[in-house]
């Protein structure tokens, strides 16, 4: 019989290790389906470019606007990642294998989010550059780095909320009109404050207003995240 | 709609699920007089592993399961009987804390559901219609990751046993994309093997496998009843499973309609469901 | 409340509102600078008062709902909601009513009108979701999760909004008000609290009724042939 596993003693797995196993398999079913990551870049620059022909390729107006382009572009790239993700959870119950064996459900609210927000945040270093090729924009590389971290900001601004609602409405028939019905609304605090930020660091902060803006979207954060881990367990039937 | 009648077995509302098939036709009771010699109250009572008092579930406007009392002592081997849609499932998901019950209370392995349910499930292990796998994990890394949520660390070698042991080491590396129902299962069993329970709750354990994947479910639930532990099983195979259980219970539309001893059924030769 | 009461308060209600709007109409003296156009602030400001008592409301009994699961609180929750949406859907209209006289367009990034403009969203958006789900069990969860997190946000769309308007005009600072001018005002608040609460307890008994017609009774218990504990 199975020796190997009666002699391991089986201390009961902290939070912290609960939410690092679900991060490590769902970036491990990411990993497995490169394509659809590859899809999802490809449809963030897709967007981007079509933005340039909305502003009628007007440069002046491109580098005003495209802060905003940038993030309308992430947003909507990031529903089709949470819900690809719990469509995958659903497909044969994961959530459920999970919380029988059982993981906390906390863990699996902050593991998923943040396996999300990771998605989301390396979306930018490849969406980044092209934007700044495509509307011209002038930007150092610290410049480069602060876009990054308000944009990691943002992508956990956009995953909380959003796994909680998208671990709602995968089980229902109109997840794809649903989830952005509710998400978009919710998250228009982080839309304007990732995208006042972005424009900050794009055209220059005379009036130091960087700081506040980023304390900002930092404080949505907190409350979004401090929240899902609260209501995630009333979301989740079984959990 | 007679509810004044309790012996009336015919759905009492309109909406309760499809028309009867023949297995409700099957006559039951049997005569009491055949079991007279049966010991009804054991001299000690051993703790109870399943108390379920009035366990009812609702899903929208059906009642799957309704006024369910079940007392499971430990160490027995239970076997649910019943028509597709009689409740069978709905009864195991509810005892693993995946579903809330509508009315009633339950309390399996001397803890209250749903208030304690983490520390339940935490001695308890479910093979259900659901093989909970991802399809795109192999073999190896779904139990390696069951595994770590399990808190155990397992060396290679342990795994890879497991895996031979329901007959899946060849498959060890392939996605669970491209596994028949049969291999599903296997794999899926092999997660009560890492999770150890003292209450095991089987859904079709013998379905969609084959002889050799029977033998090894068989001699697993032997191997639980020699340990003390204590088995619910729902199943169609009567025939072949009866004999390795101590009690049988019927279910109809959701509610218990026979509840006894399994060497009865099969020496009545009665098919459930 | 019995039906004869919650009548009565709501005809209350519609008397007061007929009241107020009549003195602001004909009797409060017009505003110096804006004019008779002014005198949409009677309804505009009561709707806004109730529309945040309903949300205030509903973000109360949400909690109840999450945390007593009693279907009681779950059908006086959508009752508050569906008020507030209709509050809210008028505070908009006015709104933009006010803005195409104040400033020659209907629709102003202002802060206020925004605001309402995402909290509407937001609201109807619990509604939404609550079409789509047929268990009820996880209808009252799902839209008592939905409710908090919407509420918790409708102060931080707020103040963002005002923070992204800050460079672009200054808000204007309340003037002194004629007496005659405040009467109105609070007679028609307390008629729109009046009309929220009668219509919030019809919504609710509406949807106690739907719940009713969608649950089962539990079908009677049938014999046990046998009982059968210990082996």
């Amino acid at each position: 019989m199975n020796v190997g596993m009666q002699t391991v003693a089986a201390a009961r797995p902290g939070l912290g290790a609960q939410i690092f196993s679900m991060i490590r398999k769902d970036l491990l079913l990411e990993w497995r389906s490169r394509s659809r990551l590859v899809s999802l870049l490809l449809f963030g620059v897709v967007t981007l470019v079509l933005f340039s022909f909305a502003a009628d390729a007007d440069t002046a107006r491109l580098r005003a606007s495209a802060a905003g382009f940038l993030v309308i572009a992430l947003l909507l790239s990031s529903t089709l990642a949470l819900s690809e993700s719990f469509r995958l959870e659903r497909e044969n119950s994961g959530i459920e294998g999970l919380l029988l064996l059982p993981a906390d459900p906390i863990a699996l609210f902050y593991g998923k989010a943040l396996s999300s927000t990771l998605l989301l945040a390396l979306l930018a270093p490849i969406l980044a550059p092209i934007a700044i090729v495509l509307y011209s924009l002038n930007s150092s590389v610290g410049g480069l780095l602060a876009m990054l971290g308000i944009w990691a900001l943002a992508a956990a601004g956009l995953a909380a909320p959003g796994t909680l609602y998208a671990a709602m409405t995968s089980r229902l028939q109109s997840r794809d009109v649903l989830l952005p019905i509710l998400l978009f609304p919710l998250v228009v605090p982080v839309l304007l404050a990732t995208v006042k930020a972005l424009t900050l660091i794009l055209n220059g902060d005379a009036m130091g207003q960087l700081r506040p803006w980023t304390l900002f979207l930092l404080s949505f954060d907190i409350l979004h995240w401090s929240l899902g881990g609260i209501l995630f367990s009333y979301v989740c039937e079984e959990a | 709609m007679n509810v004044q009648n309790p012996q009336r077995f015919a759905p009492c509302n309109g909406s309760m699920g499809p028309a009867p098939s023949d297995a409700w036709k099957v006559s039951l009771p049997f005569p009491a007089a055949e079991r007279r010699d049966m010991p009804f109250v054991d001299s000690e009572p051993r703790p109870r592993v399943v108390e379920a008092r009035d366990l009812g579930r609702r899903f929208g406007s059906t009642w799957a399961l309704a006024h369910v009392d079940l007392v499971v002592p430990r160490g027995q081997t239970v076997l649910l009987m019943g028509a597709n849609g009689s409740g069978k499932t709905t009864l195991l998901r509810l005892l693993a804390g995946i579903y809330r019950a509508t009315t009633g209370s339950l309390s399996v392995l001397g803890r209250a559901l749903p208030a304690e349910r983490m520390e339940c499930r935490r001695h308890l292990s479910l093979v259900d219609h659901e093989s909970y796998l991802y399809g795109r994990l192999t073999a190896l890394e779904t139990l390696r990751m069951w595994a770590r949520f399990l808190g155990k660390q397992p060396s290679e070698s342990a795994l890879l046993e497991l895996l031979a042991e329901v007959g899946l080491a060849e498959q060890r590396n392939a996605p669970a994309d491209g596994f028949s129902a049969g291999m599903r299962k296997r794999l899926s069993l092999a997660r009560t093997r890492l999770e150890q329970p003292q209450l095991l709750l089987l859904d079709e354990p013998m379905s969609a496998l084959d002889g050799d994947g029977r033998r090894i479910v068989s001699s697993w639930i032997e191997e639980c009843q020699q340990n003390g532990h204590t088995i619910l099983m729902a199943s169609h195979d009567i025939e072949r499973v009866a004999p390795m259980c101590n009690r049988a219970v019927l279910l109809r539309q959701g509610q218990v309609a026979w509840d006894g001893k399994a060497t009865e059924v099969v020496g009545n030769r009665v098919v459930g469901g | 409340m019995n039906s004869k009461a919650v009548t009565a308060v709501g005809a209350l209600g519609l008397a007061m509102l007929l009241v107020g709007s009549t003195i602001g109409l004909f009797v409060a003296p017009a505003e110096r600078h804006m004019g008779d156009v002014q005198r949409i602030m009677y309804v505009h400001v009561p709707s806004a008062w109730a529309a945040l008592l309903c949300f205030t409301a509903a973000f109360g009994l949400a909690i109840a709902s999450l945390w007593s699961a009693k279907p009681r609180y779950d059908a006086l929750m959508v009752g508050t909601i569906e008020t507030g949406v209709v509050f809210n859907a008028l505070l908009l209209a006015q709104g933009m009513i006010w803005g195409h006289a104040a400033w020659g367009v209907w629709w102003d990034w202002d802060v206020r009108l925004t605001t309402s403009l995402v909290m509407l969203l937001l609201f109807a958006g619990v509604l939404g979701l609550r079409s789509f789900v047929d268990d009820t069990e996880r209808r009252a969860a799902w839209s008592g999760a939905a409710t908090i997190i919407a509420f918790v946000d409708v102060p931080l769309v707020y103040f963002c909004v005002r923070w992204w308007r800050s460079l672009h005009q200054i808000q204007s600072s309340p003037e002194t008000v004629d007496r005659a001018m405040t009467l109105p005002l609070r007679i028609n608040a307390i008629a729109l609290l009046l009309m929220a609460i009668w219509w919030t307890v019809f919504r609710a008994r509406l949807a106690m009724a739907r719940r009713q017609e969608e649950t089962v009774s539990q079908p009677a218990r049938i014999r046990v042939a046998e009982r059968y504990e210990h082996a």
